[in-house]
Formats: C-alpha cells, structure tokens, sequence
C-alpha cells in the first residue's frame, strides 16, 4: 500500500516536472529534453581556476562551438553595413557611453569572450570565448566591469585600495548545470546596454526575465514563456535578428517546418503572416503592407516597470557637491537623474514611442565624419525609409537625444577616454581634454586639443514588449488629427485632418451652408407670405 | 517592526525540501526560476496588494531567510507559511491567480524549495541579490 | 379632393431605407473622414462599410425594379414646364399660386425634381460608388500595382469620395426641405409614406390618364 501511494506521488511528481517545464527556462526541461546531464562529465567535475579552463573543458566535446563562436558579431563586436561602413560596437559612436574604443577593460564585461582589454586582443584564442555567459543556468555566473571580461574566482579588491571587494564565483558548479539559453541569459548584457538597467533600448530591460503577459505575450512566464531564442532562432551559435542588420520588411508568409529559408527568422511575420486578423477584424490585415506589427501591438516600451533613459546631457557632468565630492542628484522617486561622472538624464516609464517610415538602411554617423554644430542635432545612426520608396514600413522608435562631446576644431566626434583607474580617465578625474586626447590617441585620430558640446539623436528599434491583443492600438489612435502617426508623411490616413484638401474642405461646408441657408430663408419667406395671406 | 514580521512571512514560504535530494541532484538545488515566478506572482502580488508592499529578497542575508523559513510562521505567527505554497492555498486563490494555477499540482515540498532557492540566492548575501524590480 | 396612388410599395420602402442609409453614410462618413468623433473611428468605419453593402444591395434591387417596371422613364429629363416650375418655387410660392405642374402616375416627378434626382443617378451615386469601392478594395488594387502604375493614390479616391459626399450632402438638405413645400408642410411626406397623393380640386387633363384603379375622390 505504502509503495504504491509512494509510485503514484513518483508519477505524479514527473508529471508535473513535464507540465512545468515551459515555466522555467530550463531545469526540468533540461531532465526532459537533454541526453546530457552535464554534472555527470568527469571534466566538469573539478574546481576551476579561470573562465578559460572551464572553455577548454567544454570543447572537449564541442568541438566546434568556439570556431562558431568566432564568426560572430557577438565576439568580433563589428559589422558591415550594406553602405560598406564597418559598425559594430567596436567602431561606432554612440550618445550613452560614447565609445568602446579606450574602455575595453570596462565595456568588454559584456563580451563572450576573456581578455580583451585592449586594442590588441587575439581573436583566434579558442579558450577565450565565454561558453558560461549564454549558458549558465544557476544565475551565479557574473563578470565584473574592469575585468576586461575575465570572471573573479577569488575574493578581490577592486578597485586597489577601494576597499570594495568582490565575491568569488565558483565556476565548477555552474559548468555542471549549463543548458540552453535563456532570457536571463541574453538579459544579463542585453537588459543593461547603456550602463544600467532599461537604460539604453526601452523595450529590453530587467522586467522581461520574468514577465507577465500584459507586458510581453510571447515571454510571459506563465504562459508562451519563449526564451529569446524562440525567435532569434540559432544555429550553430550564428544569432540572427541584430538591429544592424533589421528586416524593416517582411513580405513573407509563416515559415512550415521543412521549408529552407534564407531570410531572417525573427521577424513576426515568420510566425504570424501576412494576413494575422481574424475575418471580424479583416480589415485590420489590409495594414500590413505598410505598418509594422510592432507599431499596434507595443503601445508603449518600457512598461514593466524599469525607467529607460531618453536624453542624456553629458555637458553637465563633473559638478562637485558641498561636501567636494562628486554630485549625485535624484528624482522624487529616488531615481538617479544627475552624476558627476555622467551628467544629466532624463528617465521615463511608459513611453510612446515615435514613428517613422524604415526600410532596413541604417545610416551612421562614424568618427572623422565631419559633423557641424546647428539646429539639426548629428544623427549617430538614422533609419532610412520614405513612404515613396515602396520597401518602407511605418515603424515605432526610441528616439535618443543626447549633447556630447566633440572636436568643435576639427568636427568630429570624439573617443573619450572614460572608465579607468588612471589620472587621464573622466570619470576619475572629471577633465574632458584630458580623457578625449587619450581616447582619439587610442585609435590614432587627430584631435584639435578643444571640446565642446553637439545635440545628437539616436534612433532605436521597438520590437519587444508585445502587448495583448487587448491592448493593441485602436482605430482612433492613428485614424485622427494630432494622432500617433500625425507626422508620418507621404501616406493619406483617413481621418487625419492633415490630410484634407483645404479648398474641398471649404467649398464642400460651404455647399452645405449655402443650402441649409437658402433653405431657412425660402422656408421664411413662405412662412411670412402664408401669415400676410391669412 | 510589522514590517520584519511581514519579511518572517513571506520569508517562511520557502522551508521544505528537506527530504527531496535523494530524488535528483538537480531538484536539491531547487528550480529558482519557478521560484521566482511564484515569488513575484503569488507572495509579492498578494503582499503588494493586501499586506503593505512588496518585500525584496535582498533585503535580508541568506542567514535571515533561513531563520524565516526554518520558523514557519506567517503574518505574525498566525499561521503557517507552508500554508501559502501549498496545494490547497494554490487550488484557493487559482481562479484569479495564474502562476498559483499553473503550479497547482507541483508537490507542495518541491515548490517550497524552489521558492526557497531563488530567496536564499537573491538575498543581501546571496549569490545574485534580487530587488523587485 | 381627389387622391392618386402614386408611390408603390416597393417605391416607398426603397425611398425610406435609402434615405436612412445614406444619413447613416453621412455620419459615418464624415467621421472616418475626420470632422468629428461620434461612434469611435473604429465603429464608424465599420458601420460605414456594412451600410454602403446593405445600400449597395438595395441599389441593386432598386435598378432591376425601375427597368422592369419601366419606371426609369420617371428620371428622363425634359424643359417641358422647367421655367415655370423654377419659377414658381422662386416666386409663385410665395403668393400661393398653383403649382405649375400635375402630378400623375405616369409622370410624379416635376421637371426640376427629374433633373435633380437624374443628377444624384448619375453623376453623385456613380462618384460615390466607384470611389468608394475603391476605397474599400485600395489595398487588392494595391497589390495588383494597378493603382501605383496609375497614379490613382488613397488621397485622390478619398477626395473624389468626399466631394461626392459633400454633393450628396447638399443634396440632402434640399431635398428634405423641398418635401415641405406640398400643399401643407407635410403633404409629401405623407405622400411618401403613405402612397397616395392629395391632387388638386380642378382635375387637369393628365389626371385623366391614370387607371381606374388608382384613383378614388
């Protein structure tokens, strides 16, 4: 009797370690689906000294993974535009943090891979690609910034002196639990690009590792639950889906198993189609030609709770408080708006996001473009696309302004040397010409020894954060004057004023008018005629 | 003072799990990402909305969840913690709560140790504190 | 008095239900067009487009009975009497002068009433609805590059649409204020509702055309 209760709560217990297993990420999936429990390999099954040696047991078995690995934009941080320009975080510009270039020991925290402090990094070392970072599950696994992407295995001081010190990660633990990727995962760089947490693209922040599905219908996590190789569906470590290299347009239908296909997988129409209404809202499908899924159904981004950054004035920073040290300021909610170190920001929850025409060109603003201080802010990228060019969809955006620094001399932006333990680093030493000279000399560009100040605008894709259906847009939200969509040009929107003709407009009231009056004084005048009768 | 016994509350959740490492050494560890859904959608959503707010698995040291969770007592000794991950206390509150009726029939030890995993692993002192954010 | 039937059953029921439907097309319309929030652009859309199918069904039946019937004759113009007539709403109404002309059943429409209701047939519902249909099928026709490789965008359908509207508009508003202009205020309303027109004491001549069964004193 005792045994078979026993059995029964056995069988019960895997069944529900299968109906769970989409709540999860991984655990009980891992039992289920993997032919490998990885706590079980002999060469795992030693205390690590370094990220490198837990690699090089990895590649004991796969072979390949680093190679693949390699090829990646993830680990060369670089990339080719269309236009022949080469991008990547390597190179670019941006109006966070400005450059990677003379910051690696810092920015690299978020590379897959240990070591590159600087410019001279071997790309070829097998043993430097990170295999924890995208496969931990425990959620042990940290690096920490200064460490050019090297993970802390003994308790260390850092900085020197500061007396702050950093708790060691137990590597052997975690090489024994790794499985597949998950939002956290991908969430622990892509979550906190910018510097913090939400603070650089809006629609990806720290709320998602775990969302309901009012704030993500595909991540919830007690529902679909996709990780975010659902949709960045990956094959031999090549991730598809980077926003520089965006399908702006899809004119595909859902993708059938069995079917090759070339184009990129992560677009909603892979799924959803062409035509994804249903026959009582058909009308809504006659959008897709020329409005992007996202535009409807991210009514908003950052929604789950988590601020994202949407200007940030670095001319600012370096002010000193009362007390000599450098100013911290914060908003009523205890948020931070002000650093010495950074300068000013301006935080939002629950933006709405605005709107333009992309046709999947994005254009850069690079260092040594010549760039002139005006009304215009300097574009650091800009989406292409007009509603004339036939490949353009209208598509929702985060727009960031920011005022940083350049060569008001020479017109360029500029490197600046930020993070650093040296006597060169802003923010350490809170001197611009000091930090920009070591930062173009860095790369070897020519800097005029003066800084100043330039407005410049950055535009980012919204594409997560995909609301219910019941929260999508409505009609009236773009079918009216001063809607969402009021400054998207070259299309007639029904119901935008903007769009009428004035003289149709005029003659066709006044039309009205003129037969509403003839009317009242005809019908007057026969009132009056009919009394003077009687 | 309300407010630690609150923390002994919530904290309390997460004790059992005692007996279950013969089964796997996987399900020892307890499954933190389960954990942390029924964390935030149950404990911190009723917290939120009955008890006055949220409490952050960082804002104690492993050692002070430990002690929680080893006392088993909620709102101030009222009642049992355990009560609140348990089967019943899911199949009560499932109609309007979707993680309790996602995980209403995960043995009520296993879910404890799951929830007890992600606290003692976001504590102050854990090995990645967790906020509510 | 003597009285005729004029508007038959079918006649009348057209009448009406057109009449609602293009109120309906108005309002609706005017919304989606953008000059003022009354159903929620969304229900007015919606509403727009199930209104113009039930009036484009009407339509249909209206066309089959006017050519069976022979009854499209009624739209024919003719200057026979137009002068007087205009005349008359210009001036002779006003010192209650006879109407110039008699309706009967072989001819109710009075000159100007048959140039105005021609004018709606072919010119204001023709505009109407090809444009409309237009409108509605924008995105079929997009696809098949039809309306890219004619130059014919959203904007120029919606603005053949909306003057045609706005005619139809005007239309409106005279043609409800004429209907009072029987011999009381309401007497073509009744007319309409009921079928039978209130003729005139002196039968004129035409009166004589109509069948027996027609008419009764």
């Amino acid at each position: 009797m005792g045994v078979r209760i026993c059995s029964a709560l056995a069988i019960a217990a895997m069944l529900v370690a299968a109906a769970a297993g989409g709540a999860d990420d991984g655990a009980s999936d891992k039992v289920l689906k993997s032919t490998s429990d990885h706590a079980k390999f002999k060469v795992l099954q030693q205390e690590f000294a370094s990220g490198p040696e837990v690699t090089r047991a990895c590649l004991t078995c796969h072979t390949e993974a680093a190679r693949q690995l390699q090829l990646t934009q993830h680990w060369k941080w670089e990339f080719l535009n269309p236009d022949g320009r080469r991008l990547g975080k390597k190179s670019i510009i941006n109006n966070f943090c400005t450059s990677v270039a003379s910051n690696y020991a810092y920015c690299t925290t978020c590379h897959i891979g240990y070591g590159w402090k600087d410019d001279r990094f071997d790309f070829s070392v097998q043993e430097n690609v990170d295999c924890l970072i995208c496969h931990d599950t425990t959620g042990n696994y940290r690096k920490a910034p200064g460490f050019a992407g090297h993970v802390v295995t003994q308790e260390t001081e850092f900085p020197p002196g500061s007396g702050n010190r950093l708790k060691p990660v137990k590597l052997g633990p975690i090489a024994q639990e790794v499985a597949r990727t998950s939002r956290d995962n991908c969430g622990a760089c892509h979550f906190f690009g910018g510097g913090g947490d939400g603070v650089k693209h809006g629609d990806l922040d720290s709320s998602l590792a775990s969302p309901d599905k009012s704030l993500d219908v595909h991540m919830d996590a007690l529902g679909n639950n996709f990780a975010c190789a659902t949709c960045h569906m990956t094959a031999g470590h090549q991730v598809p889906g980077s926003r520089y290299a965006p399908t702006a347009v899809d004119r595909g239908g859902a993708r059938l198993r069995g079917k090759e296909y070339k184009t990129n997988p992560t677009t909603c129409q892979s799924c959803h189609g062409q035509a994804p209404h249903k026959a009582g809202a058909a009308k809504l499908n006659d959008h897709t030609d020329k409005v992007a899924c996202q535009t409807c159904h991210i009514p908003a981004y950052a929604r789950g709770g988590v601020p994202t950054k949407m200007s940030w004035d670095w001319s600012t920073a370096g002010l000193m408080g009362l007390d000599g040290k450098p100013m911290v300021r914060k908003d009523a909610k205890g948020r931070v708006v002000y650093t010495a170190a950074k300068g000013t920001f301006v935080i939002a929850e629950n933006v709405v996001p605005e709107y333009v025409w992309f046709n999947g060109r994005v254009t850069y603003t690079l260092l040594g473009d010549r760039i002139e201080k005006g009304a215009q802010p300097t574009r650091i990228n800009h989406f292409e696309g007009s509603a004339g060019d036939n490949r353009s969809m209208i598509w929702p955006v985060k727009v960031f302004r920011g005022k940083q620094a350049y060569d008001p001399l020479y017109k360029s932006l500029v490197v600046t040397h930020m993070a650093g333990t040296d006597d060169t680093a802003f923010w350490t030493n809170f001197n611009w010409e000091k930090a920009v000279a070591v930062g173009m000399a860095s790369v070897g560009a020519p800097f005029s020894g003066k800084v100043d100040f330039v407005e410049t605008e950055s535009m980012w894709p919204i594409t997560h954060m995909v609301a219910p259906a019941k929260d999508a847009l409505r009609c009236h939200d773009c079918h009216a004057s001063g809607a969402r969509l009021e400054k998207v040009a070259g299309i007639y929107i029904p119901g935008r004023g903007s769009d009428h003709s004035v003289w149709l407009e005029v003659i066709g009231w006044a039309l009205a008018a003129l037969a509403l009056a003839g009317a009242l004084v005809h019908g007057t005048g026969r009132i009056a005629a009919a009394r003077r009768r009687h | 003072m309300t407010k630690t016994v609150y923390v002994a509350g919530v904290a309390a959740l997460c004790l059992l799990g005692i007996g279950l490492h013969a089964i796997d050494a996987h399900a020892a560890g307890g499954d933190w990402k389960r954990g942390r859904v029924y964390y935030q959608k149950v404990c911190t959503d009723c917290h939120t909305a009955k008890a006055g707010g949220a409490i952050a698995p960082n804002a104690r040291t492993m050692a002070d969840w430990t002690a929680y969770l080893n006392a088993d007592k909620h709102a101030k000794g009222k009642d049992s913690l355990r009560n609140y991950a348990s089967r019943e206390y899911r199949a009560s509150v499932k109609g309007t709560n979707k993680a309790a009726e996602k995980y209403a029939d995960v043995p009520d030890e296993q879910l404890f140790n799951d929830i007890r995993s992600f606290m003692l692993k976001g504590a102050k002192d854990g090995d990645s504190p967790a906020s509510c954010n | 008095m003597a009285r005729a039937y004029i508007f038959k059953r079918f006649e009348r029921f057209w009448h009406w239900a057109q009449a609602a439907l293009i109120i309906a097309m108005l309002l609706t319309g005017f919304e989606v067009h953008g000059s003022y929030r009354l159903f929620g652009w969304g229900r007015a859309a919606g509403l727009h487009t199930s209104v113009a199918w039930a009036l484009i069904g009407l339509w249909l039946f209206a066309i089959f009975w006017h050519f069976t019937t022979g009854e499209w004759r009624q739209y024919l113009p003719t200057t026979d009497k137009l002068g007087a007539v205009l005349r008359y709403y210009l001036t002779g109404i006003f010192s209650d002068e006879p109407h110039p002309f008699r309706v009967t059943r072989l001819s109710k429409h009075n000159p100007a009433q048959r140039l105005a209701y021609l004018l709606v047939k072919v010119i204001i519902n023709p505009l109407i609805w090809v444009s409309g249909l237009l409108y509605l099928y924008y995105n079929e026709l997009g696809a098949t590059g039809t309306v890219i490789a004619s130059g014919l965008g959203l904007g120029a359908i919606a603005l053949v649409h909306t003057a045609a509207a706005f005619l139809m508009l005007a239309f409106l508003i005279g043609h409800v204020y004429l209907a009072t202009t029987g011999h009381t205020p309401l007497a073509r309303v009744r007319a309409m509702i009921t079928g039978w027109e209130q003729l005139a004491d002196e039968p004129e001549p035409e009166t004589r055309k109509i069948p027996a069964q027609g008419v009764s004193t």
